[in-house]
């Protein structure tokens, strides 16, 4: 009766930020990103991703809770980066990397798909 | 100031591709990928399913609920479904499934006028779209198989009558498992093994083959001319850490070295039907790039950051 929809779990209500910054209040260069109807998914390619980045001291996310359905995204990084700087650049790195993907994986298709 | 790219170029390899079935390899990239990858082909890759049933007549031996859940589990062909609306957020018909951007209208009619059983399939559904209809199993040991015959709904005796609509949505398998695409989609690292050959000669034969044999399946053998133990399945290997012990028991620690490739992963799709399983990730390789864009700071949260910044930076000067 008042269970809440399912859609609950993955579509952001309206009038809230799909995302949201936070700066640390005493360490420069640190921050946390709240990510609204996201899970391990995105968390931890994001994560993973960043550690990629030199300049990148420290990243992490967390599910807070299972029904809670967002995830904190946490970034450290040195004076010669910014955790937005490195956020934005670990979301287009994994964007182009997923355009290679998809471009590769059609060249192999169109190779298999003549002989079946 | 931009930053320095850190992009990787992974490389796929397709071993087999069917309809319903694909294996593949992917390379130069990392775990989270390959489970990114996984994950959005089960649960966020959209497919269609009848998710409301209008029961006009129901005489069957199930109740309405019953075979509302049975028609909902029913793969629909879904090449369509990317290109298509979630009807929570189609204005055309404000979600009531009466537009054909967000949903199919299905009809079903049976009565069993006979003394034999009749079996309700999938094949009496009729759909008002030719493109999003039950899922056909292409039959190949002949025309009388049960396959033929489709996915049974329910069984009708003498006089008993099933007459409904149904109306299939657009959906995900995060909200219902019913629209998931997937069967199985499971993907391993590709083991590396590596024999000491000169720690395994000073073996005798029979201690070669207890080591063969000590793995639970078959990834090594003794090759019959040269009395060399080979690795004849690396894949084979399920990470069970037996062989591995056998060496340490005969006090032979470092014969064999088995190694997983950090950055190589064979993937295995399995499709319910309701898409390609190729096509199968390659949308899911879409979705997850609206999911990376749909992450991505908005210019107001950039733009509050600058004023912070720049008061921030008065601030330490000061
Ligand atoms: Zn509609």
């Amino acid at each position: 009766m008042n269970a809440p929809d399912r859609y609950e779990r993955f579509v952001v209500p309206e009038g809230v930020k799909k995302v949201t910054y936070e700066r640390d209040t005493k360490i420069i260069n640190a921050a946390s990103f709240t990510i609204e109807r996201e899970d391990h998914t995105i968390g931890n390619i994001v994560r993973m991703q960043l550690h990629r980045d030199e300049n990148v001291l420290f990243a992490g996310y967390k599910l807070p809770h299972p029904l809670q359905y967002k995830i904190i995204v946490r970034i450290h990084t040195t004076s010669q980066s910014s955790p937005m700087q490195a956020y934005n650049q670990a979301v287009n790195d994994l964007d182009k990397e997923l355009d290679h993907l998809k471009k590769a994986f059609e060249a192999e298709l169109a190779k298999h798909s003549a002989d079946y | 100031m931009e930053g320095v790219s850190y992009q990787r170029f992974p490389k796929i390899k397709i071993r087999e591709v069917k309809d319903e079935c694909m294996k593949f390899e992917l390379r130069n990239t990392d775990a989270s990928i390959a489970n990114a990858l996984r994950r959005v082909m089960i649960a966020e890759v959209p497919t269609m399913a009848i998710d409301l049933v209008e029961i006009e007549v129901n005489s069957s031996v199930l109740n309405d609920e019953f075979i509302a859940h049975r028609l909902g589990l029913i793969p629909l062909t879904s090449e369509r479904a990317m290109s298509m609306r979630f009807s929570r957020d189609c204005d055309a018909c404000d979600g009531d499934g009466q537009c054909e951007y967000c949903s199919v209208e299905f009809r079903l009619s049976a009565k069993c006028l006979g003394d034999q059983t009749l079996d309700v399939t999938s094949k009496d559904l009729y759909s008002s779209d030719h493109s999003v209809v039950p899922v056909d199993f292409p039959d190949s040991t002949g025309y009388d198989s049960p396959e033929q015959r489709g996915i049974v709904i329910v069984k009708l005796r003498r006089g008993q009558e099933l007459r409904l609509r149904a109306i299939a949505r657009k959906g995900i398998g995060k909200d219902h498992a019913k629209w998931s695409p997937a069967a199985t989609v499971t993907f391993m690292y590709e083991p590396e093994i590596h024999i000491n050959e000169d720690m395994m000669e000073t073996l005798s034969l029979e201690e070669k083959q207890s080591l063969v044999d000590s793995s639970p399946t078959k990834v090594f053998d003794i090759d019959p001319n040269t009395q060399k133990v080979v690795v004849v399945d690396a894949e084979a290997y399920t990470y069970d850490d037996e062989v591995l012990k056998k060496a340490e028991a005969m006090g032979k620690p470092g014969i064999i070295d088995i190694r997983a490739k950090e950055d190589s992963f064979i993937f295995t799709v399995e499709s319910t039907g309701a898409i390609k399983a190729s096509q199968l990730l390659l949308n899911a390789i879409d979705v997850l790039k609206q999911k990376l864009d749909a992450v991505r700071l908005s210019d107001d949260t950039v733009d509050a950051d600058d004023q912070f910044g720049e008061l921030g930076a008065h601030m330490r000067v000061g």
